[in-house]
């Protein structure tokens, strides 16, 4: 009862995020100078085609009606359609292409970033004091100490310009050519993964090192269980919610990352479909786009937070 | 354990390596970007068309630009631009999220509320959103970069100066003060303040590294501080698109950032332990 | 191409006469070459739009930016359209004649031509599809172009007769191919699908037709069965990219991601010359750049200011620093590939600090003024507005400044007047009038920025009725004397046009225009 009360708490506390967020981006659009018009009419527009462009797609009316219209069509699931990045195009055919590809993107980098902190990060804990743990610590700090849009280039001319051994533009979609996504996708996803990595790894040595000096760790070594057993079954266990925790606070960085990787990589993922719709002034574009981002990122703190509270169930009250 | 504190003391020594580390780094990069420039022979702004993307050699080690201007000049102005940037930035938004925080905690119900939606709000955008939107609205340039930053810092100093105030509140001798009739602006600033200080400024520390870097990314996208002024994120934006001709510019310039940044966060890594070990959870993020 | 490549055409002769014998000697010309070439058949070619991330629509008519037009002519043709040497050739047309008074054209139309959807291709389809354009509903600013139109008649299934109201010199450019929106399209499908569906979906005559748009990212096209040049396409199909950055587009060429990208990277191409596995093409091209300044306000009202400007800036090093050689000073509007029309050099557009100073001593405006040059896009944009700034500054002792917009907000500005000075230009026009009339005419559909000289105007029209080449080229100069002396705008410079491809890329000719779609029939891999 009370994990449902919970989650109704928190679902309605994301919905109204979500409504006041998508005001505000609704605002700021239309209060930032430029004009979709311009994008589509080009070099020759005049005033008298601006006008109509304006009035096709409702822009002349005040912007709270405007939001009103906005917000009763997108309850009813319709983002409406692309006015400047691309003809009359549904929002949502765009995000259906756009979203897997990103989605995509930032889980293999996800999962990359796990692999290495979770082997990195406990190495580390393991080898507390020792080479191994300063070498991965040193590691995990130059991750972080690392721009994402710099090492992509970096990792473009190295190991797809001088070795060819990846592709260096482009990204095949898992639809396409399964396998063929992981390949084409490695060095974006290890260039978000990078600074990840890092923060995971320090975030899980000092956890592990922390819970390594608890109590009912040293009463459980006491009792003379063996070590691996104590740090899976204690250590590991406790160690792991701020761990999750963190991964997931690090979703917000993800995506930001995603916006300038993709552009580098010319990934055609939600990033770079923002980017181009803002500049663009495609506000519907820019709007559905915003607000899908800040839905995963409820999501997952969401998902993060349930998670973290069957980890431990003391964390539910 | 015996063997506990044996390791308690090789971790203090080794964590002291790191801020020493830190320290010595961040040391040099303040010392490079404040004395450097004028040590350099060359002039920052100084456009020679002759020499034109020269790659490194001994008179330019890290080669020319696309301007023909000595790149490792270029970086160490461009450095202490980027720096005083993310100092404004993480500053502005240390302050406003400190305030914000501590206000919350003190006078709680409502305020308390609200003041915290609105920060979880900020918090659930992706920072390159948010500034991409600020962007549009601010229009570019370095004032609009420092306010990105500090509007991505706001949420992270709220919430934790909010956390801690509350643990601090109940503290006998905020109570005290309290029953003393002292102002509230006075016990926050003056019984507050001292005791949360410490997470805080290892918050700063970390930030500041992070604020370059954000500064770095808008600017490469072209969002952010505009020619002629050097920053780090301009001076890789333009290497970027002379990246085939000159890839020195783009790389060696990252290098550089990378080794400050590198500084800070060993600073702060160490600082974090120094301070409070149990630190370390809370300020992860 | 060689400029005397360009010059040798007397057009007046060349328009009067039927073109079918030159049209014979083209094809087999280039079917010749072709056989030579040993090309093969299959295959899709990746092709990319660079510095585009913006497809608007594939509605000829309805279209408007350069990247639409370049994306639809895969799927269209025109009833004539411009050869490797920039010479009008016949497409959908076999060959026309215009009248003595030079007011009415008429076309014979090519027979047995079959829309993608099977239908043929008759005098209906042209007369429906430039009607279209005529039409006050469909608000595009290429409707100017076609307001001397007065009557398209069917005279029958394959001959159309236009008339004008007058001589109008430029109309048989702006019926080709280039970005006017005189594509002839389906009139039957286009009744059948309706408007918002032809413009996802349209139904052209062209060697492709499409298969997929994917918005902001690419669009797919297959092979027509049936497209009217005997023996094309040889590819299957063609993927045409949209790639913003242009670094990425030389990332994708030399990782193999891509074949062929439409322009190439100016700092990059000696690199890109010697590189075994690309080919660059590289020609004059149709473009030009310059400051615009606001003539309405201080200082820039003041013509002597504007003089002063003009002698202080060193076109040849902006060519050098900005293009990396890559181009030519501007000494006009009138860029480089229409050769009979372009001057190379004036003593206005030529650095001479002492007169500068002296013009500036003339004019009432004083050194130290600070002005704002809007600038927007990325690299070299900003680099030009930086160093001419510098140049200005250095020599005269004015504070210029760049400020960097967006380039939707800075296009907003240019258009509405509202700056002081904007660096920018224009790309991919074909036609005098649209270098001239369009940007000097009192009335001009691009004058934002309040130039008006009644003399100009009269030279201007002047130009439009005049049919032989030689003699509207005199005019053109004469013009652009007057407007170079008044430094309408501060013409800086005219970049080469190039593209990039892999050397398994064989048969594509690159055009000046930097016109990509309408390119890809003869074009094979390997």
């Amino acid at each position: 009862m009370n994990f449902l009360w919970y989650l109704v708490v928190r679902l309605g506390g994301a919905l109204a995020t979500i409504i006041v967020g998508s005001f505000l981006i609704f605002l700021i659009m239309q209060l930032a100078p430029g004009d979709p018009a311009l994008t589509v009419l080009g070099d020759a527009a005049t005033t008298e085609t601006i006008a109509a462009f304006r009035e096709e797609h409702g822009l002349d009316q005040p912007i709270i009606v405007q939001y009103a219209i906005w917000l009763e069509k997108a309850i009813q699931g319709d983002l409406g359609n692309s006015i400047a990045l691309a003809g009359k195009f549904p929002i949502s055919e765009l995000l259906g292409n756009r979203l897997p590809v990103t989605i995509f993107i930032g889980i293999y980098g996800l999962a990359i970033a796990l692999v290495i902190s979770l082997t990195a990060g406990t190495i580390a804990a393991l080898r507390h004091g020792k080479l191994a743990d300063t070498v991965a610590t040193s590691i995990a700090v130059l991750g972080i100490s690392m721009p994402d849009f710099w090492l992509s280039y970096v990792l473009i001319l190295a190991f797809a310009l001088s070795f060819t051994w990846f592709p260096s533009y482009g990204f095949t979609t898992p639809a396409q050519d399964f396998f063929g996504a992981f390949y084409s996708g490695f060095l974006p996803a290890l260039a978000i993964a990078a600074p990840m990595a890092g923060v995971f790894a320090r975030i899980l040595r000092a956890s592990l090192l922390e819970t390594a000096r608890k109590e009912y760790v040293t009463a459980a070594r006491s009792f003379g269980f063996a070590a691996p057993f104590v740090f899976m079954h204690y250590v590991f266990r406790n160690a792991i919610i701020p761990f999750v925790t963190v991964v997931g606070l690090q979703v917000r960085y993800l995506l930001g990352g995603v916006v300038i990787i993709e552009r580098i990589f010319g990934i055609s993922g939600m990033g770079s479909l923002m980017v181009d719709a803002a500049f663009g002034r495609d506000y519907p574009v820019v709007q559905a786009c915003a607000l899908t981002f800040l839905g995963i990122v409820l999501t997952v703190n969401l998902v993060v937070d349930i998670a973290c509270a069957m980890l431990d169930p003391r964390r539910t009250h | 354990m015996a063997a506990i504190s044996l390791k308690a003391t090789v971790f203090e020594i080794r964590r002291n390596r790191v801020v020493a580390t830190g320290l010595a780094i961040t040391v040099l990069v303040l010392f490079a970007v404040t004395v450097g420039p004028s040590l350099s022979p060359y002039d920052p702004t100084k456009m020679d068309f002759t020499a034109l993307l020269k790659p490194p050699s001994w008179t330019h080690p890290f080669g020319t630009n696309s301007f023909g201007v000595d790149v490792l000049t270029r970086v160490l102005y461009g450095a202490r631009n980027s720096l005083l940037i993310s100092f404004a930035g993480v500053s502005l938004g240390a302050f406003a999220g400190v305030l914000l925080g501590m206000t919350c905690a003190y006078i709680g119900r409502w305020v308390d509320a609200t003041a915290m939606r609105f920060v979880d709000l900020l918090f659930s955008f992706p920072i390159f959103v948010l500034a991409l939107m600020l962007m549009l609205i601010l229009g570019f340039g370095v004032q609009s970069v420092i306010i990105a930053i500090a509007l991505v810092y706001v949420p992270n100093f709220a919430r934790m100066a909010r956390n801690t105030t509350m643990v601090v509140k109940s503290e006998p001798y905020v109570q005290a003060a309290q029953l003393m009739g002292q102002s509230a602006l006075r016990i926050m600033v003056r019984e507050i303040l001292p005791n949360i200080a410490a997470p805080l400024f290892v918050q700063f520390t970390v930030g500041l590294a992070f604020g370059i870097i954000i500064e770095a990314g808008l600017s490469f996208l072209g969002l952010g501080v505009q020619p002629p002024t050097p920053s780090l994120g301009v001076m890789m934006a333009d290497g970027k698109d002379y990246f085939h001709r000159g890839p020195w510019v783009l790389t060696l310039t990252g290098a550089a950032l990378t080794v400050a940044i590198l500084g800070l966060n060993l600073l702060g890594d160490g600082l974090r332990d120094l301070l409070d070990p149990r630190l370390r959870r809370r300020s992860a993020e | 191409m060689t400029k005397s490549d360009l010059t040798g055409i007397d057009r007046r002769s060349f328009l009067r006469t039927t073109a079918a014998a030159g049209a014979a000697t083209v094809l087999t010309g280039s079917m010749l070459s072709r056989v030579a070439l040993g090309q093969q058949r299959g295959g899709t070619l990746r092709a990319a739009l660079l510095g585009f991330n913006v497809v608007n629509t594939l509605d000829p008519q309805k279209a408007i930016l350069n990247s639409d037009f370049w994306a639809l002519s895969t799927m269209f043709n025109a009833l004539v359209k411009f050869d490797g040497q920039m010479k009008i050739v016949p497409d959908l047309a076999e060959n026309w004649s215009i009248s003595p008074d030079l007011t009415t054209y008429t076309f014979n139309l090519r027979k047995g031509v079959k829309f993608h959807d099977g239908g043929e291709m008759t005098a209906e389809d042209v007369k429906f599809s430039l009607d279209r354009i005529r039409n006050p509903d469909i608000k595009v600013p290429n409707q100017k172009k076609f307001e001397k139109i007065t009557a398209i008649d069917i005279v029958n299934k394959y001959t159309v007769r236009i008339k004008t109201s007058e001589p109008f010199a430029p109309l048989l450019t702006f019926l080709s191919s280039m970005p006017t929106g005189a594509q002839i399209i389906s009139k039957t499908a286009f009744g059948k699908i309706g408007e918002e569906g032809f413009a996802k979906n349209p139904v052209g005559t062209g060697a492709f037709k499409i298969k997929e748009w994917r918005a902001n990212e690419k669009l797919v096209f297959v092979a027509h069965k049936d497209y009217f040049e005997k023996g094309m396409p040889y590819l299957d199909g063609v993927d045409l990219l949209l790639i913003a950055e242009e670094t990425s587009g030389i990332t994708a060429i030399l990782g193999g991601q891509i074949d062929l990208a439409s322009t190439a990277p100016f700092a990059d191409v000696p690199k890109l010359e010697k590189d075994p596995n690309i080919t660059v093409t590289k020609v004059p091209g149709f473009n030009n750049r310059f400051m615009a300044m606001n003539l309405t306000k201080p200082p820039f009202n003041d013509v002597n200011f504007r003089r002063a400007l003009s002698m202080s800036i060193e076109r040849p090093a902006i060519v050098e620093a900005v293009l990396f050689g890559e181009g030519r000073p501007l000494a006009g509007a009138i860029p480089a590939a229409l050769p009979w029309a372009y001057t190379k050099s004036r003593d206005i557009c030529t650095f001479n600090p002492e007169r500068a100073k002296a013009e500036l001593a003339k004019s009432s405006v004083k050194p130290g003024t600070e002005v704002k040059v809007i600038t927007w896009g990325s690299g070299w944009w900003k680099r030009w507005t930086e160093i001419v700034c510098a140049q200005v500054n250095q020599v005269l002792g004015m504070k210029f400044s760049p400020e960097v917009l967006e380039a939707n907000v800075a296009f907003q500005k240019f258009r509405a007047n509202d700056m002081e000075a904007q660096n920018t230009g224009w790309i991919g026009r074909v036609e005098l009038d649209e270098y001239l009339g369009e940007l000097f005419h009192s009335k001009g559909a691009r004058n934002f920025n309040g130039y008006s000289n009644p003399k100009v105007d009269t030279i201007i029209e002047a130009s439009r009725r005049e049919f032989d080449q030689a003699k509207r080229g005199d005019l053109a100069r004469q013009a652009e004397d007057i407007i170079a002396e008044e430094v309408a705008l501060l013409f800086c410079f005219n970049a080469n046009a190039h593209s990039m491809m892999s050397k398994k890329v064989k048969g594509f000719v690159a055009l000046p225009s930097q016109s990509l779609g309408s390119q890809f029939p003869p074009v094979s891999l390997g």
